[in-house]
């Protein structure tokens, strides 16, 4: 069993009166994928956005419980957000690459960070596009703006773009949910390559994608945690009858 | 990027085969304690079905979370449907295995009776079909499909001979009912082996050519049937 990387704790989140989580208690392990699945507005992105502080960015929000990341609070009063925010990379649904060159895409994250030898971030770089699977695709390009790749490119670049600032976990949400089919392969194959050295956490619409690139699965429903599980399990023989319904589409 | 689904499925493919040669080797096995009656052959026979029956589980498992996870298409689809379904004839094929080991003993006493009823021959192709279908499997080359279904039938033939000519031993011998029982449900159980190996066979050419030619009418290999929903 691999160690504990991320729990929470009796974790409960309010937007103004409205509770979007009731008392969410989860145990995610490291260099696995978990997935989050459940019905729009289950509180399923919240709860991703809870896990690298997103959610402070928006007013009039309550949060309630502990979230620990390797066991320290990371809402304790002395954590450094911006810190903790590159320990934990977030991509997004719509690929979001900076109108800079591909190169400066990559390079911008370590460069802020005081790196500022060149053959440093030229490693850098490359690395990080080699283990996104992309760098034979744009290594020809690599002074060409990042808004010409296409669409999936885009998204792999993003990711890319988070891991050059070496976090050890990598929040998802929806990463493929814009792409086609193909793209949407290349990023899962991605996903099952990068949990040999990150911890992914995935938010998704598509169940079928959350079985095919997870190890565990998270099925939430009107801000509550239904049932938490390997994913082999919920997708073959769930224990609680509303994951069932749920999974096979009878929900309602 | 070679896809996750790939490793998967070749482990699936490792299991069917392992499978496979599991079971020939326990009729193999079968067949040679039944040529000469040893019974302490026999006895590992029945023993051995223990790891056929572990291992059939583990692949209608492996099948069943592919499913569940991949949502396989077209040719994986084939793939995993037959999978399924080769498991499940290799797992009866080797209990037909046992039924004949754990008659063998009472067959020991009259050891002469197998060479009076000609059985060689029939213990000789039970073997080869087995072997033949699981070189099949091996391979995926459909080529000799047809040889498996002509060795189904002169194996059912001669067995109706040799159960014609024990029924015959049984009217004039009553001393002989007892053995004679236990070898007409072995040739039963012979028949049932080359019938699952011509399954085996239709499930390779569903998987390689996509052609679903069970229940095709006899003479008219390869044509299908009225199969449409």
């Amino acid at each position: 069993m691999k160690d504990t990387k991320i729990v929470t704790k009796k974790l409960s989140f309010y937007y103004g009166e409205k509770m979007a989580l009731n008392s969410v208690s989860v145990e995610m392990p490291e260099k696995q994928v978990t997935a989050f699945i459940g019905p729009s507005g289950c509180g399923k992105s919240t709860f991703l956005r809870t896990l690298n502080r997103m959610n402070d960015l928006i007013p009039n929000v309550k949060i309630e419980g502990e979230v620990l990341i390797d066991d320290l609070n990371i809402y304790d009063k002395k954590v450094d957000v911006v810190n903790l925010r590159k320990k934990i990379g977030m991509v997004f649904q719509k690929s979001n690459p900076f109108a800079k060159s591909i190169f400066e895409n990559i390079a911008y994250g370590p460069k802020i960070n005081g790196i500022s030898d060149k053959k440093m971030l030229e490693e850098i770089v490359v690395t990080s596009l080699q283990r996104t699977a992309i760098w034979d695709e744009v290594k020809d390009r690599m002074n060409h703006s990042a808004l010409g790749l296409s669409g999936g490119q885009q998204q792999r670049l993003c990711i890319a773009r988070t891991l050059a600032v070496n976090p050890e976990i990598i929040l998802m949400d929806e990463p493929a949910s814009a792409l086609d089919p193909i793209s949407t392969a290349k990023i899962e194959e991605l996903i099952f390559e990068l949990k040999k050295n990150f911890t992914i956490v995935i938010v998704t619409h598509n169940m079928q994608q959350a079985a095919r690139v997870s190890d565990l699965t998270a099925f939430f429903y009107l801000g509550e945690l239904i049932e938490f599980g390997k994913t082999r399990k919920i997708f073959t023989t769930p224990d609680k009858k509303q994951t069932e319904d749920y999974i096979t589409g009878r929900f309602g | 990027m070679e896809r996750h689904f790939e490793q998967e499925l070749q482990k699936l493919k490792s299991r069917i085969l392992k499978m496979g040669n599991l079971v020939a080797d326990q009729i193999h096995n079968t067949m040679l304690a039944l040529q000469t009656c040893d019974i302490e052959l026999a006895a590992q026979v029945i023993r051995n079905d223990k790891i056929v029956d572990k291992l059939d589980v583990k692949i209608d498992k492996l099948c069943q979370r592919i499913f569940a996870l991949q949502q396989p298409v077209a040719t994986d689809l084939r793939m995993i449907m037959s999978s399924l379904k080769m498991n499940n004839d290799l797992e009866r094929m080797g209990d037909h295995a046992v039924g004949i080991a754990s008659r063998i003993e009472s067959i020991s006493e009259y050891p002469e009776i197998l060479k009076e009823l000609e059985m060689e021959e029939l213990i000789r192709q039970t073997d080869v079909i087995v072997k033949d279908v699981i070189n099949i499997l091996n391979t995926w080359n459909t080529t000799f499909v047809r040889d498996i279904f002509a060795q189904a039938s002169a194996i059912e033939a001669l067995s109706q001979k040799i159960t014609d000519k024990i029924l015959e031993e049984m009217s004039q011998k009553r001393e002989v009912i007892v053995v004679a029982s236990a070898l007409m449900i072995i040739l039963t159980q012979m028949e049932r082996i080359a019938g699952y190996s011509t399954n085996m066979a239709e499930s390779v050419v569903f998987i390689v050519d996509g052609e679903m030619i069970k229940h095709a009418k006899p003479g008219s290999l390869f044509l299908n049937p009225d199969t449409e929903e």
